[in-house]
């Protein structure tokens, strides 16, 4: 299922649209743990609000690399409740990402429009292992042994200031 | 009427077990088998006989409107429901007629609706003779958008009343006008049971909308309209209209 490229919100600040698609898909999966596992149902819905909060913010200022990396990490993590044991992944420490602001999404969009690809196209297990690559990062998408990994860039929208 | 036999498909195994959860939950409900794909659930098509799919519109390797084209070439095709996490895709769920279009995640108000459009398919299919079985109405209908390209979905209850225009229907609902390519005869066929009747040769309504039946000197009438429209009611059709405003 995609997460990104369908119908959605428009947020501010060039940041992709979020995908009402994505939404109700993470919904589903918050409704299905309701009885299995209510602490998790939970956890989905708490994740899904701070998600929803960063992205629809009234104030689109740009962000820092620990901020964005944390959204990312949250969408990830709604990824693997909609596809429990599917989803493997690796992110970077904040402090070896470059040190300005950017745009929000700017890590979390094109992670979502790879993985969202994938998934789609694509049935099994899928590791995902962002990492810095100057100027930007890098996101691996893999599934079996021996496949080839895809590699996508990630140019981050920095701007000029800096982050003390 | 035994209970419904149901095959749900879709990849995303959180959203297949909540489906799956609320048809068990279901007393109409007998059997649900569930496929975690388009290629596993032809696999249960093969195994088993089914009144219906709830159907994920996409998915991998098959998707799921993909699957309800297949599924039209059977000789007796259960009923296709689907499920999807937007919208949008449902112009083209209605392009395949599928019997109901459910947005992720499923309230039990909407799968109770499903479900009883999926008996009613049934009992069509094991009743009479087609030109004799009864229309179930849909619950919401892809209309021609006449500002700008592109379908507008627009939920049936919302159509106020529809007038003739050539080889057009126009559609006059409360988000608007639209268009369709269809006679009259077509659509009251098909949304009778909604509450939609002929009462001109130029206009059909939906009497759910109606708030009064005023007669004319001249043994027609006029039906008022909840918004202040007057729609002309033939002489024929009077008398008929008058005793179903009683019923």
């Amino acid at each position: 299922m995609s997460a990104q490229g369908q119908a959605g919100t428009t947020t501010g600040g060039g940041a992709p649209p979020v995908s009402a698609h994505f939404v109700n898909n993470v919904l589903a999966a918050a409704a299905s743990y309701i009885e299995d596992d209510p602490d998790l149902a939970r956890d989905v819905l708490a994740e899904l609000g701070q998600f929803l909060s960063y992205r629809l913010r009234e104030d689109p200022a740009p962000v820092t690399a620990s901020q964005e990396l944390a959204h990312t990490a949250t969408y990830l993590r709604l990824q693997q409740a909609r596809f429990p044991d599917r989803i493997t992944v690796e992110l970077p420490p904040a402090e070896a990402l470059p040190g300005g602001r950017m745009a929000p999404a700017s890590i979390q969009g094109p992670i979502a429009e790879a993985l969202g690809r994938r998934l789609r196209e694509r049935r099994g297990a899928c590791i995902l292992t962002v990492r810095p690559v100057p100027p930007g990062l890098e996101a691996e998408l893999t599934g079996a042994a021996g496949e080839d990994p895809e590699r996508v860039p990630i140019t981050l929208n920095a701007h000029e200031e800096v982050v003390a | 009427m035994s209970g419904l036999r149901v095959l749900a498909v879709d990849d995303e195994p959180r959203a297949l077990a909540d489906v799956q959860r609320l048809l068990e939950g279901s007393a109409r409900v007998a059997q649900v088998d569930t496929a975690g794909g388009g290629r596993e659930a032809l696999v249960r098509l093969g195994e088993g006989s089914y009144d219906a799919l709830f159907l994920d519109v996409r998915m991998p390797e098959i998707e799921g409107l993909e699957l309800a084209r297949l599924l039209r070439r059977f000789d007796d095709p259960p009923g296709v429901v689907f499920l999807t996490g937007h919208a949008d895709a449902a112009v083209e769920a209605f392009e395949v007629q599928a019997l109901d279009f459910l947005v992720k995640p499923v309230t039990r108000e909407r799968l109770d609706g499903a479900l009883s459009r999926i008996e009613a398919a049934r009992a069509a299919r094991g009743g009479p003779a087609p030109a004799a079985r009864e229309h179930t109405a849909p619950e919401v209908v892809a209309l021609d958008n006449p500002v700008g390209a592109g379908k507008r979905l627009v939920r049936l209850e919302t159509i106020r009343y529809v007038d003739a225009d050539g080889d057009y229907a126009r559609i006059h609902a409360d988000d608007g006008d639209f268009v369709l390519r269809a006679p009259l005869s077509q659509l009251e066929e098909d949304w009778g049971s909604a509450g939609f009747t002929r009462v001109h040769r130029a206009h059909l309504v939906n009497l759910n909308h109606a708030v009064e039946l005023r007669s004319q000197p001249n043994g027609t009438a006029v039906l008022a309209m909840r918004d202040g429209t007057e729609i002309p009611v033939a002489r024929r059709t009077v008398a008929a209209l008058r005793r179903r405003l009683k019923a």
